[in-house]
């Protein structure tokens, strides 16, 4: 699609990662002024040097003090924000297990990156973007937020939270002018999963094609194709859209494919 | 809003509504070609208007004939359904009329599963739309937390993301536009 977004300011969080760099470089594409924000400063400005006119900004949306540093650069660089698109956020490969022997550590580090970070981080875009009278939140939740999946408890427990969440935000924010919404992505390739599905030889590897046998589109997503919704999102023709969930999942969650 | 879709056809199954006819119009402003020979885009529109009774069995027999001939032929194709936001949260002044439209939405569900991914299958949820409202009920305003009706080009903006060739990753699944209608209790009670 081809929007216009005019010069609007959007903060894209974990934007150093394969989602989060596709999207910054759709609304990039499409007029947006795009601050790349990443607690890896290195990864946010090696993509920012790709974005002519954005801004690198090292955000820990964990820590308070980080975001307040992050944000007063981008206030002093752009004057203000018109879209958040609460990208970051993480798993663990490393504890596939059932939530009688989840360790406690690893549960507080999911849940506080992916649900408590995203409420730290709306609550500080949100004093401008309200200021100047508007704009757009969009939160990339995912499908285990709404098909509960086993061995990742933290990060379905956090997933279905932001998914709650995104909709008490556009109760709260609709009446004053910010929109929320939330896409929820299926399986997406990246660098990190690529191996996961794909051989060397471009058939699917391990189990891949047992589990891709449930999803209608019948392969992965790309992190362009979740891109080109968070665009229409924040785009003026989305401007009735709002507490909305939306997964881009290949029709994973349409049904069960039995 | 635009988006490349020069030359395809369209089909409009069901009784025309104002906004599909709307999503027509859009649609062939994108290129788009309001013939239904060959269609690579179905709208598929159901009645937005909560009516006491209402039938719509012929029209998802033939979204479900048209899909299947569209999967089973190379060129793929977008189906897209026009519902009212009641078919994924009901009303009880509308009993009979939620229920129907729930029916209508599993119906596109399951064939976004039976279609895939040859087809991609979604549905636009209709909100209180319009002034003379044209889909929904005034009742939803009291709840939609942006405060006034929608546009009927709001809706058709969906249809659009829907039918977008870069939008390849999204079936089965329902976008409601409805200024926060269906997101939870909008009302201050």
């Amino acid at each position: 699609m081809r929007v216009d977004l005019g010069g609007r300011v959007a903060i894209v969080t974990g934007a150093a990662g394969t989602i989060g760099r596709a999207i910054a470089r759709r609304l990039h594409e499409s007029g947006a002024r795009v601050v790349v924000a990443d607690i890896d400063a290195a990864g946010a400005g090696a993509v920012a040097d790709t974005l002519p006119g954005s801004l690198a900004a090292r955000i820990d949306i964990t820590d308070e003090a980080s975001i307040s540093e992050g944000m007063a650069a981008v206030l002093d660089h752009f004057g203000t924000v018109d879209i958040l698109v609460n990208n970051a956020g993480v798993n663990s490969f490393a504890h596939r297990v059932n939530i009688d022997a989840y360790p406690r550590e690893e549960w507080d580090r999911i849940t506080s990156i992916d649900l408590d970070g995203l409420y730290l981080m709306s609550r500080a875009a949100l004093a401008p973007m309200l200021a100047g009278g508007g704009g757009r939140v969009i939160n990339i939740a995912s499908v285990v937020g709404l098909a509960a999946m086993r061995l990742q408890s933290p990060f379905v427990a956090a997933k279905a939270g932001i998914i709650h969440l995104t909709r008490s935000m556009a109760l709260e924010l609709g009446p004053r002018g910010v929109l929320t919404n939330a896409i929820a992505p299926g399986s997406v390739l990246s660098d990190g999963t690529r191996s996961l599905f794909y051989a060397a030889d471009g058939t699917f590897a391990g189990r891949a094609a047992e589990f891709m046998a449930h999803v209608p589109a019948g392969r992965p997503g790309t992190a362009e194709e979740i891109a080109e919704v968070a665009l229409f999102l924040a785009s003026p023709a989305a401007s009735y859209v709002n507490g909305q969930v939306l997964a881009v999942d290949g029709g994973w969650t349409a049904g069960y494919t039995i | 809003m635009r988006i490349d879709i020069a030359g395809q056809e369209i089909l409009v199954l069901g009784a025309p509504t104002p906004v599909s006819e709307a999503a027509v119009t859009a649609l062939c402003a994108n290129g788009a070609v309001a013939t239904g020979a060959s269609p690579r885009i179905v709208l598929v529109s159901l009645p937005l208007l909560p009516v006491p009774e209402v039938d719509i069995r012929a029209t998802l027999a033939e979204a479900e004939a048209r899909t299947l001939e569209m999967a089973e032929s190379t060129a793929g194709g977008r189906v897209v359904f026009l519902l009212p936001a009641v078919a994924g949260l009901p009303m009880r002044r509308h009993p009979d009329f939620s229920a129907a439209m729930a029916g209508a939405l599993a119906t596109m569900r399951t064939l976004a599963m039976r279609c895939g991914p040859a087809v991609l299958v979604n549905a636009v949820g209709a909100g209180a739309i319009g002034a003379p409202l044209v889909a929904g009920d005034a009742a939803m305003l009291g709840h939609a937390s942006v405060g006034r009706p929608g546009r009927i080009d709001e809706v058709t903006a969906a249809v659009l993301l829907f039918a977008d060739p870069a939008n390849s990753y999204t079936t089965g699944q329902m976008l409601s536009v409805d200024g926060g209608w269906s997101a939870g209790y909008g009302r201050s009670f």
